[in-house]
C-alpha cells in the first residue's frame, strides 16, 4: 500500500470506525434480532424465523399504527407542500417587512419539537386558546379537548406538524423560485401570458426538482413521526403510530426482537416510498 | 442481638475488609433527598466498615435503568423498585431471595403481596400510597347539600358529583381522568374492588374482568364520566380541584402535600373511597427495597433495608416528604399521623385498599385494561362486549398453556 493510501485510509478511519460500530452494526443486529425472540430480561434467546413478522400482521395494536402513520403522511404531506409554495410565493416579492415574514414562518422549524408539542397541548386543552377559538366560531370542540378525543386527536397532531414543517420547505422553495431565470418570465410577458399562465407553464415546471426533493424527506421524516405523538398524547386516542408502537414494545415491554421486526418492515415501507419517489426523479431527468 | 454479639459483628465485618454497598432510589426532591442522605450517613456512623453509594434515578427512565443494569449484570446492591415492577424482575431472577430474613418481621409492615413471587419474598415494603376522595366543601353548600354531606356510597357520589355538577357550566361534579397511560386504571380499579370484582380470581387461576361487579363498576364509573365530570389529566384535574371548580376527585397524598407547600386556602375534605355499600376499596402501590442477586454483600444490603425501612426512619421520611403511608405499622402510631386528620384518612384507607395482581406481566395486562376504559368511555363501545374482549385478552396473557 503506497503511503498516500495510507494517509487516506487512517484520515477516513474515525469515520468509518464510528459508521461501522455505531451504524452499520446496529443496524446488522437489529435485523438479526427481529428474527428471535430476545427480551431484554431473558438469559437466552431463540431463533423463531418469520414469527414475529407474521405475528405483526395479525397484531391489531401494530396494524393500527400503520393505518395512523399512513394517515399522518397522506394527511401532512399535500398540506405542507401546497401551503409552503404559497407563502414561498408571497415572500418571493418585495413589500416592507418581507424579512420579517420569512423570520416568523421559519421560527417553528427551528424551535424544539418538545417546546412545541408542549404549548399546543396548553392551546388544544379544553380552556387553550385554540379551543376557546374553535368554541367562539362555532365548530363546536370535543368536550374534553381535542387532544382527548379519538375523533380529533391524532388530525390535531397533524395539523400542528403542518404548521411547524411548513417555514423550513417554504424555504427551500424560495430558494427554487430565486433560481428560476427572469428572462423567462419577461419573455412570457411579451407573449402577453397572464399570471396564472406563468405560473402554471414557468414556475410549477422549474419548481418540480425542488417540489419532488421536499416531498420525498416529508414523506421519509413523517413515517417517522414520534416526538409530536410521545409528548402530546403517548400513543392514546388513536394516534399511536408505527414509530411509537416500536418505542413502546422496544423501550416499554423491552421485547426487542418483536420491537426489531415492526422496525424492519416500517424500514422496508421508507425504503419503498423513498426509491420509486427517486425513480420518478430519475425518470425525469432531475437529479 | 445481645451486646457482645454486635461487638463480635462489628470485628468481624472490620477483619473482611470495607464493604461499599450501591443503593439506587427515586428520591431526587430537594424536600426529601437531604433526609435519605441523613438516614444514609446515619447507618454509615453506626457501621463504619460500610459506605453506601446513592444513585438518583428519575420516574421518567428508571425503569429502563434498572432493566439495563439487570440485564447486564451490573446491577446495584440495593434498589428501590415500583410495587408493580418486583414481579418482573423477580420472576426474571434477577433479585435475592429475602424469606428467611423477613419473615419473623412480617406482620410489623403492611404491603407485603406486592414484594411476593411465587410463594418467596424478593422485596422489602417501604413507603406505600394509596389514593382517597378529596372533596370541596365549598362547593358542598353552594349545591344545597350541606358542607357535611361526605359522600361514603356509590348513591351519595353521585348525589354530590351530580349536584355540584348542576351548579353551572364552570362547575363539575367530579374529576374523570383521561387516557393517561399508567392512571386510568389506578381510578377505575377501585370501583371494580368496591364491587367485589378482581381482574384474576383469588385462586390465581382465572381471568374474571368479565363478571357482573365488574361490569357494575364500569356501568358506575361511565356514569359519573359521562354525566357529571371534568375529564382531564391528573395534574389539571388537580389544577381545576385546587381553583374551586371541580367537587370530587380522587388523588394521592402528594395533594395534601401541594396544598400545603402552596399555601393554598380551600375549604376541603378528605374521605375513604365509597363502594356500592360503606366502606369502599381503594388501590394502593407503592415503593420496595430490594436486594439484587449478584450482589456480592447480599447480608449487608438486607441490614441496611431494615434500617432504611425501621419505624424511626420511615417516620423522619414521611415528616420530610408529608408522606402518608410508611409500610411499617409501629411508624403510623405516631401523633404526626393522628394530629393530622387527612394524614389519618389515608392511613385507615390504605387497610382498606387493594394491590394490583402480582405477575411480571403487569405491563400488558394494564394496558388491556387501560384501552378497554378508552374503547368504554370515550368511544362509547358496548360495556359487556368490550369487558369480555379485554377478559380473553388477559386469560390469552396469563393463563396460555
Amino acid at each position: 500500500m503506497k503511503k498516500s493510501q495510507f494517509t487516506g485510509y487512517l484520515f477516513a478511519s474515525p469515520w468509518v470506525i464510528t459508521f461501522l460500530v455505531f451504524w452499520l452494526f446496529p443496524l446488522l443486529f437489529s435485523l438479526y434480532l427481529g428474527f428471535t425472540d430476545y427480551r431484554l430480561l431473558k438469559p437466552t434467546w431463540n431463533w423463531v424465523g418469520f414469527d414475529n413478522f407474521g405475528a405483526l400482521f395479525s397484531d391489531g395494536e401494530f396494524l393500527d399504527s400503520l393505518k395512523n402513520t399512513f394517515i399522518f403522511v397522506v394527511g401532512t404531506i399535500p398540506f405542507t407542500t401546497a401551503i409552503a409554495l404559497f407563502f414561498a410565493l408571497l415572500l418571493n416579492k418585495n413589500f416592507p417587512g418581507r424579512t420579517l415574514f420569512r423570520s416568523a414562518y421559519f421560527m417553528p422549524s427551528i424551535t424544539s419539537m418538545i417546546v412545541i408539542a408542549l404549548i399546543f397541548t396548553n392551546l388544544y386543552s379544553r380552556g387553550g386558546y385554540i379551543y376557546l377559538l374553535a368554541d367562539m366560531i362555532g365548530l363546536s370542540p370535543p368536550d374534553n379537548g381535542f387532544l382527548l378525543s379519538n375523533k380529533t386527536a391524532l388530525y390535531s397532531v397533524m395539523a400542528m406538524d403542518i404548521w411547524m414543517s411548513v417555514g423550513y420547505y417554504m424555504l427551500l422553495f424560495l430558494a427554487g423560485l430565486k433560481s428560476i431565470p427572469e428572462e423567462l418570465y419577461e419573455a412570457a410577458d411579451v407573449a402577453g401570458a397572464g399570471r396564472i399562465r406563468k405560473f402554471v407553464s414557468i414556475t410549477l415546471p422549474l419548481l418540480k426538482p425542488v417540489a419532488l426533493f421536499i416531498i420525498v424527506i416529508n414523506t421519509i421524516k413523517s413515517f417517522q413521526v414520534f416526538v409530536e405523538i410521545f409528548v402530546m398524547t403517548k400513543g392514546r386516542y388513536g394516534t399511536s403510530t408505527a414509530l411509537y408502537f416500536i418505542y413502546d414494545t422496544g423501550l416499554s415491554r423491552f421485547e426487542f426482537g418483536y420491537a426489531s421486526a415492526a422496525a424492519y418492515i416500517l424500514f422496508l415501507i421508507i425504503a419503498v416510498f423513498s426509491i420509486a419517489q427517486f425513480g420518478l426523479l430519475k425518470q425525469r431527468g432531475m437529479r | 442481638m445481645s451486646c457482645s454479639g454486635e461487638k463480635k459483628q462489628e470485628q468481624e465485618q472490620i477483619a473482611s475488609g470495607p464493604v461499599t454497598l450501591e443503593w439506587w432510589q427515586f428520591w431526587t426532591d430537594p424536600a426529601i433527598k437531604p433526609t435519605i442522605q441523613q438516614i444514609v450517613a446515619d447507618y454509615e456512623a453506626a457501621n463504619p466498615n460500610v459506605k453506601i453509594n446513592l444513585t438518583d434515578l428519575t420516574w421518567a427512565n428508571g425503569h429502563e435503568k434498572i432493566v439495563v443494569a439487570f440485564s447486564s449484570g451490573k446491577a446495584p446492591d440495593i434498589i428501590e423498585l415500583g410495587s408493580d415492577w418486583v414481579a418482573e424482575f423477580s420472576s426474571s431472577g434477577q433479585l435475592a431471595d429475602i424469606t428467611a430474613d423477613v419473615v419473623a418481621d412480617s406482620a410489623a409492615f403492611h404491603g407485603w403481596s406486592a414484594g411476593i413471587w411465587g410463594d418467596k419474598i424478593y422485596a422489602h415494603p417501604w413507603i406505600l400510597g394509596t389514593r382517597i376522595i378529596f372533596v370541596n366543601r365549598e362547593l358542598l353548600r353552594k349545591s344545597g347539600l350541606g358542607e357535611d354531606y361526605i359522600p361514603l356510597n356509590w348513591d351519595e357520589l353521585k348525589t354530590a358529583c351530580y349536584t355540584i355538577d348542576s351548579l353551572g357550566e364552570n362547575y363539575h361534579g367530579f374529576g374523570s381522568n383521561a387516557a393517561e397511560k399508567h392512571r386510568l386504571y389506578k381510578k377505575f380499579l377501585p370501583f371494580v374492588w368496591a364491587a367485589d370484582g378482581d381482574i384474576v380470581s383469588r385462586n390465581g387461576k382465572y381471568a374474571v374482568f368479565a363478571s357482573d361487579q365488574v361490569y357494575r363498576a364500569m356501568k358506575m364509573y361511565k356514569e359519573l364520566n359521562d354525566s357529571c365530570s371534568l375529564v382531564d389529566t391528573q395534574r389539571r384535574l388537580e389544577d381545576a380541584f385546587l381553583a374551586g371548580k371541580v367537587g370530587v376527585i380522587i388523588s394521592g397524598d402528594w395533594l395534601l402535600k401541594r396544598i400545603r407547600n402552596e399555601n393554598i386556602e380551600l375549604d376541603f375534605v378528605t374521605s375513604f373511597i365509597p363502594g356500592p355499600k360503606y366502606p369502599g376499596k381503594s388501590f394502593a402501590g407503592g415503593e420496595y427495597l430490594a436486594v439484587s442477586e449478584s450482589s456480592k454483600n447480599k447480608a449487608e444490603a438486607l441490614k441496611f433495608i431494615k434500617h432504611v425501612t425501621s419505624a424511626e426512619n420511615q417516620l423522619l421520611f414521611c415528616k420530610a416528604n408529608y408522606s402518608a403511608n410508611p409500610s411499617n405499622k409501629a411508624a403510623t402510631e405516631d401523633d404526626f399521623f393522628k394530629s393530622d386528620i387527612n394524614l389519618m384518612t389515608f392511613v385507615k384507607q390504605m387497610n382498606m385498599s387493594q394491590m394490583v395482581p402480582a405477575t411480571p406481566e403487569w405491563v400488558y395486562v394494564e394496558d388491556i385494561i387501560e384501552r378497554a376504559l378508552e374503547e368504554i368511555l370515550f368511544n362509547d363501545a358496548p360495556i359487556a362486549e368490550t369487558l369480555n374482549e379485554a377478559n380473553l385478552e388477559i386469560k390469552e396473557l396469563l393463563f396460555k398453556e
